[in-house]
C-alpha cells in the first residue's frame, strides 16, 4: 500500500502525463485508488511538505478518478431520457445548481409541472412547492420540539403528583362546540341570511379556487363562534364542482353536518329581489349603514389578476342593488386593492351587525392597507387642509388648486 | 468578498474559510467574488483543488460558477475540461451550464462543438434564445450563412424571439457576399422587422446600410433622413405607405374591438346589452362622423377652468370646418352641477351629437366603436393611451393593427389647444422593390412603446 501510494503520487503530480495513459495505468495497477484514498494520501502529503509548489489541475484528477467505472458504463450506454424521468432529472440538476426547487416531488406534481405553459410558470410553480416544503419541514421541527418539551414537563409533573380540584369537568372544547352549534342551529331558523355566490369557478384558476375555499372555511368558523351568527347560504353551488371537492378536502366528513344552507339555486330564486344587496368593491354606491332586513351577497372569488367589474356585472345582469364598503370615508387609504378577503368581509359584517360601529368593524381591514382612521370624509378633510394652508402660507387659492390637480388623477371616473 | 490575488495553498484556504462568517457558503461566495473581480483563473483553480482535497468532490453549483469565470475569460481548454468532468458526473446538465458552455465554446475555434451541445440541449428542453444567439453568431462569424439561417428559422419555429444582436450579425457578416438566396433571406429579416413593428437601433441600422451598399453589382445607396409630415421622403421623393388600414384589416379590427373590448367575457362588465344596442342604433342613424371626442377626457385639459368650458372650447375649435362631431360622455354631465352648467351643455348639443352612457359604463369602448364605424377618415380625440383596451385584444396581430390605426387616427390636445396631427404615413420598415425605408431608433433603449422613431434610413437602387 505504501509503495502503491508513492507511485500514485508520482503519477498524479506529473501533470505532463496525458490523462488517457493515467487512466489506463491506474485502472490496471491500483484498483484500490478511489477518490477517498487518493485525497487522503494527498492530504497527508501536504502536511509533510507545506512549501511544495501548487498543482492547480489536481482537482480535475480528483473529480475524474472517482468515476472511472461509471464512465465506461456511461460511454457504452448513453441513456435516452424521456418524459417524467427527464423532468425529474432536470429538477435534480436545478436543485444542485441552487435554484428554488423542492427536494421531493410527487408524480402528480411533476405532471402539473410539465403542463405549465411557460418557463416562468414552471419556475413559479417550483418555487411554490419549494416554499411549501420548507414550511412543512419547519412545522414538523416545531412540533417535535413541542412534543419533547411536553414530555419533559409531564415527567416533571409526575414527580410532583398533585391533583387539582375544580367544580367543572374539563371538557372545554366539546362543550364549546355544542354551544356554538346550538347558536348556529338557531341562526338557521331565525338568523339573518348571508349569501356566498359560488358562481365564479370559471373566472378563477385552480389556485384561486383553493384560496377561496380556505377563506370561506375561515369565515364559516368565525361566524359559528360569533354571538349572533348569520344564516350562511352557498348559492349557485354545483355538486362535484371544484369548490365542492376543495370543501370536502377541508371539512372531510363534517361537510355533511355543517349548519349552513347549500343550494344550486340562485339567490334570486330564494329571496325577493328588492331585499338583496350585492357587495362589491366596484359598486358606485357606498354602504352607509348595515341593514338588518336586507340580505347581503358576497362573491366567492379570489381575484389575483385584478379582473375589475366581474361581480358588478353579475349584479347588473340580475338587476340587483349593489354596495361597497365606505373604506374611503373612514380610512386614509395608502396601498393595496380595495377588495378584501372573504374572512375579513365576514368579520366586518359580523361586527357591524352586532355594534353598528364602522370604526370597530373596519379594524379588520389589514393595517398595511391604510394609514389611519379619519373622522371626517377625506374630501372635507382636504378642504380644511387647503384652507389652513391658505391662511398659514398666504398662498393663492389658484396655486393650491393647481397642486391639487397635479396630485390627483386627471380623468374623472365614478367608481 | 475580496478574493486573494494569488493562488493559495490548502492551509491558507482553510484559514480563510474558518475566518469566514458562513463557512457553508464560503466557496460559492468566494467564487462569486472572483467572477465580479475577474480574478486570475489560477486563483479559482487553487480553490477548487483545496475543495477537491477536502471533500473528495466538488458541488455542481461550484463547478458552474467556475465555468462562468472560464467563459468570462475565454479559457477554452478549461471549458472543455469542465464539460468533460460534468458529463462524467451527471446524466444531464441544466440550462445554466449549457448556456455557459455554448457561449464559451462558440467564441472559440471550437465553435462547432457548441453546435453539438445545442443538439444535446434540444433533446431535453427548448434551448434558450441566448444559446441560439451564440450559435448563430458563431456560424455567421465563420461565414456559414446557410447554417446560421437554418438555426434562425428553427428558433422562430420554436416561438423564440430573436435578439436584435442575432439579426444584426446576419447583416454584419454577409457584407460583400453574393448570392440571390442570401439576399432573399436577409430581405426576409427586414420583413420580420416590418411584421413585428421592430425598429432597429442606430448601429443595427448602420449594419443594414453597409450591407446594402456592399452588395456586388447592386448599386444600392443609403441616406439618413427625416420624413416630412406629408409622408414624402426628401431623398428619393417617394411617398411612404399611408397609415390607413386595408378594408380587410379595418373590418377585422372593428369586429375584434366589439368582440374583445366591448363584449369581452361579459357584456355587463363594461356596459349592458341594452345600452350597447341603444348606442349602436344611435350611431347607425347618424353616421358618418368626422371626429369623435372623449368628452370627459377633454374636459380635464385645463384644471383651472370649469370642465364644461374646456369641452365647449374643444367642440368650437374642432367644429370650425363643419366637421361632424360626436361627443361621448356620461349621464352625470347632465346633472347641472358646478362643473357642468346646463346652459353650456345645451349650447354644445346644438353643435355636436352627444351620447351619454351610464355612469358606471366605460365610454372609451364606445369611442373606439363609433370611430371605426364612421370609416377611415374619422379621427378621435383623447389623451388616453388606450393601453387597457389594447390589452383586451386577444392576439398580437390585432394589437399591432390597433396600434397602427391608433397612430393614424388619434388626435391629442395639449393645454393650449394646438392640435397634434395624427400620422399620415405608416411608421414601419417598407419597400417598393427598388427602395427601402427603414425607421430607426436613435438610442438603443427607447422607453415608450407609443413613441415612434422620426428618423429614417432611405435606401434606393440606382
Amino acid at each position: 500500500m505504501q509503495c502503491a501510494n508513492m507511485l500514485l503520487r508520482k503519477i498524479v503530480r506529473s501533470s505532463v502525463l496525458p490523462f488517457a495513459a493515467h487512466h489506463g495505468m491506474k485502472k490496471d495497477l491500483f484498483p484500490l485508488s478511489r477518490t477517498l484514498s487518493l485525497s487522503l494520501c494527498l492530504k497527508q502529503d501536504k502536511s509533510c511538505e507545506p512549501s511544495e509548489k501548487l498543482d492547480l489541475d489536481e482537482w480535475k484528477k480528483v473529480m475524474k478518478s472517482g468515476l472511472q467505472e461509471e464512465v465506461s458504463e456511461m460511454v457504452l450506454e448513453p441513456k435516452e431520457l424521456s418524459g417524467l424521468a427527464a423532468a425529474r432529472e432536470t429538477l435534480e440538476m436545478w436543485r444542485l445548481a441552487g435554484r428554488a426547487v423542492p427536494e421531493n416531488i410527487s408524480e402528480e406534481q411533476l405532471k402539473t409541472f410539465m403542463q405549465c405553459p411557460s418557463k416562468s410558470a414552471k419556475k413559479k410553480y417550483l418555487k411554490y412547492l419549494h416554499l411549501k416544503e420548507l414550511h412543512k419541514k419547519n412545522d414538523k421541527r416545531k412540533m417535535d420540539e413541542k412534543r419533547e418539551r411536553r414530555l419533559e414537563a409531564q415527567s416533571q409533573a409526575s414527580n410532583t403528583d398533585e391533583t387539582k380540584k375544580s367544580s367543572f369537568v374539563c371538557l372545554w372544547s366539546s362543550t364549546m362546540d355544542k354551544a356554538y352549534n346550538w347558536r348556529a342551529a338557531q341562526s338557521m331558523i331565525f338568523g339573518q341570511p348571508l349569501v356566498f355566490d359560488m358562481s365564479y369557478e370559471k373566472e378563477m384558476s385552480v389556485r384561486e379556487v383553493t384560496n377561496t375555499v380556505r377563506q370561506i372555511v375561515l369565515s364559516e368558523s368565525c361566524n359559528r363562534r360569533s354571538v349572533d351568527p348569520f344564516h350562511i347560504h352557498f348559492c349557485n353551488f354545483k355538486d362535484d364542482s371544484l369548490y365542492h371537492r376543495e370543501f370536502i378536502k377541508h371539512y372531510r366528513e363534517a361537510w355533511g353536518k355543517l349548519l349552513i344552507t347549500v343550494t344550486d339555486q340562485c339567490y334570486t330564486e330564494i329571496f325577493p329581489k328588492d331585499k338583496l344587496i350585492y357587495l362589491t368593491a366596484d359598486s358606485p354606491k357606498v354602504m352607509k349603514t348595515f341593514d338588518h332586513n336586507k340580505i347581503y351577497i358576497v362573491g366567492s372569488m379570489v381575484d389575483k389578476s385584478i379582473k375589475t367589474g366581474v361581480s358588478l356585472a353579475r349584479a347588473k345582469r340580475l338587476g340587483l342593488e349593489t354596495a361597497a364598503l365606505p373604506l374611503e370615508k373612514y380610512l386614509l387609504w395608502s396601498t393595496g386593492a380595495k377588495n378584501l378577503t372573504l374572512d375579513q368581509m365576514m368579520h366586518i359584517l359580523l361586527t357591524l351587525k352586532d355594534t353598528a360601529d364602522w370604526k370597530k368593524a373596519l379594524e379588520f381591514v389589514p393595517k398595511r392597507k391604510y394609514c389611519g382612521f379619519v373622522n371626517k370624509p377625506v374630501k372635507e378633510l382636504k378642504k380644511t387642509l387647503d384652507l389652513v394652508n391658505t391662511l398659514k402660507l398666504g398662498k393663492g387659492r389658484e396655486e393650491i388648486e393647481k397642486q391639487f390637480a397635479k396630485n390627483h388623477p386627471k380623468k374623472y371616473k365614478i367608481k | 468578498v475580496q478574493p486573494p490575488e494569488k493562488p493559495l495553498q490548502g492551509e491558507e484556504w482553510n484559514k480563510l474559510r474558518e475566518d469566514f462568517q458562513l463557512p457553508e457558503k464560503f466557496e460559492e461566495l468566494m467564487l462569486n467574488g472572483m467572477i465580479s473581480c475577474n480574478s486570475p483563473i489560477d486563483v479559482a483553480k487553487s480553490l477548487l483543488t483545496y475543495l477537491a482535497k477536502r471533500n473528495g468532490d466538488i458541488a455542481y453549483s461550484v463547478l458552474v460558477k467556475y465555468l462562468r469565470l472560464c467563459v468570462q475569460q475565454g479559457q477554452v481548454s478549461e471549458i472543455r475540461d469542465v464539460y468533460d468532468i460534468m458529463k462524467v458526473r451527471f446524466k444531464i446538465l441544466e440550462s445554466g451550464a449549457y448556456n455557459l458552455l455554448i457561449k464559451g465554446l462558440s467564441n472559440s475555434d471550437q465553435w462547432r462543438m457548441a453546435l453539438t451541445l445545442l443538439e444535446e440541449v434540444k433533446k431535453i428542453m427548448v434551448p434558450s434564445r441566448t444559446c441560439y444567439e451564440s450559435c448563430i453568431k458563431a456560424a455567421n462569424r465563420h461565414q456559414e450563412m446557410k447554417l446560421a439561417f437554418e438555426l434562425y428559422n428553427e428558433m422562430l419555429a420554436k416561438d423564440l424571439v430573436p435578439t436584435l444582436d442575432i439579426l444584426q450579425s446576419f447583416f454584419n457578416f454577409s457584407r460583400g457576399m453574393k448570392g440571390a438566396e442570401l439576399q432573399k433571406e436577409l430581405f426576409g429579416i427586414l420583413l420580420y422587422l416590418r411584421e413585428n413593428q421592430i425598429y432597429p437601433h442606430k448601429t443595427f441600422m448602420r449594419s443594414i446600410k453597409l450591407w446594402f451598399e456592399s452588395i456586388p453589382g447592386g448599386n444600392w445607396r443609403g441616406h439618413l433622413t427625416n420624413i416630412k409630415d406629408s409622408g414624402q421622403c426628401p431623398v428619393c421623393k417617394h411617398q411612404l405607405e399611408d397609415s390607413n388600414l386595408t378594408e380587410e384589416e379595418y373590418s377585422n379590427l372593428s369586429e375584434r374591438i366589439i368582440r374583445d373590448v366591448i363584449h369581452g367575457t361579459d357584456t355587463f362588465r363594461k356596459t349592458s346589452p341594452k345600452e350597447l344596442e341603444a348606442f349602436q342604433t344611435f350611431v347607425e342613424n347618424r353616421l358618418p362622423f368626422d371626429i369623435v371626442i372623449d368628452g370627459l377626457n377633454v374636459s380635464h385639459i385645463k384644471s383651472r377652468r370649469m370642465q364644461c368650458e374646456n369641452l365647449f372650447d374643444a367642440v368650437n375649435c374642432l367644429g370650425k370646418e363643419n366637421a361632424r362631431l360626436l361627443v361621448l360622455g356620461r349621464k352625470h354631465m347632465l346633472m347641472n352641477t358646478a362643473n357642468w352648467k346646463r346652459e353650456i351643455m345645451e349650447e354644445m348639443q346644438k353643435k355636436a351629437d352627444f351620447f351619454f352612457a351610464e355612469n358606471i359604463s366605460e365610454d372609451d369602448a364606445f369611442l373606439l366603436y363609433a370611430t371605426l364605424r364612421s370609416g377611415k377618415h374619422c379621427r378621435f380625440v383623447t389623451r388616453d393611451f388606450l393601453r387597457d383596451h389594447k390589452a383586451c385584444l386577444s392576439d398580437s396581430l390585432t394589437r399591432h393593427l390597433f396600434r397602427k390605426w391608433q397612430r393614424g387616427h388619434q388626435m391629442v390636445f395639449s393645454s393650449v389647444f394646438s392640435q397634434q396631427p395624427a400620422f399620415r404615413y405608416d411608421c414601419v420598415v417598407q419597400t417598393t422593390g427598388d427602395t427601402w425605408h427603414i425607421p430607426y431608433k436613435d438610442v438603443f433603449e427607447e422607453k415608450y412603446s407609443y413613441q415612434v422613431p422620426r428618423k429614417w434610413l432611405c435606401i434606393q437602387q440606382k
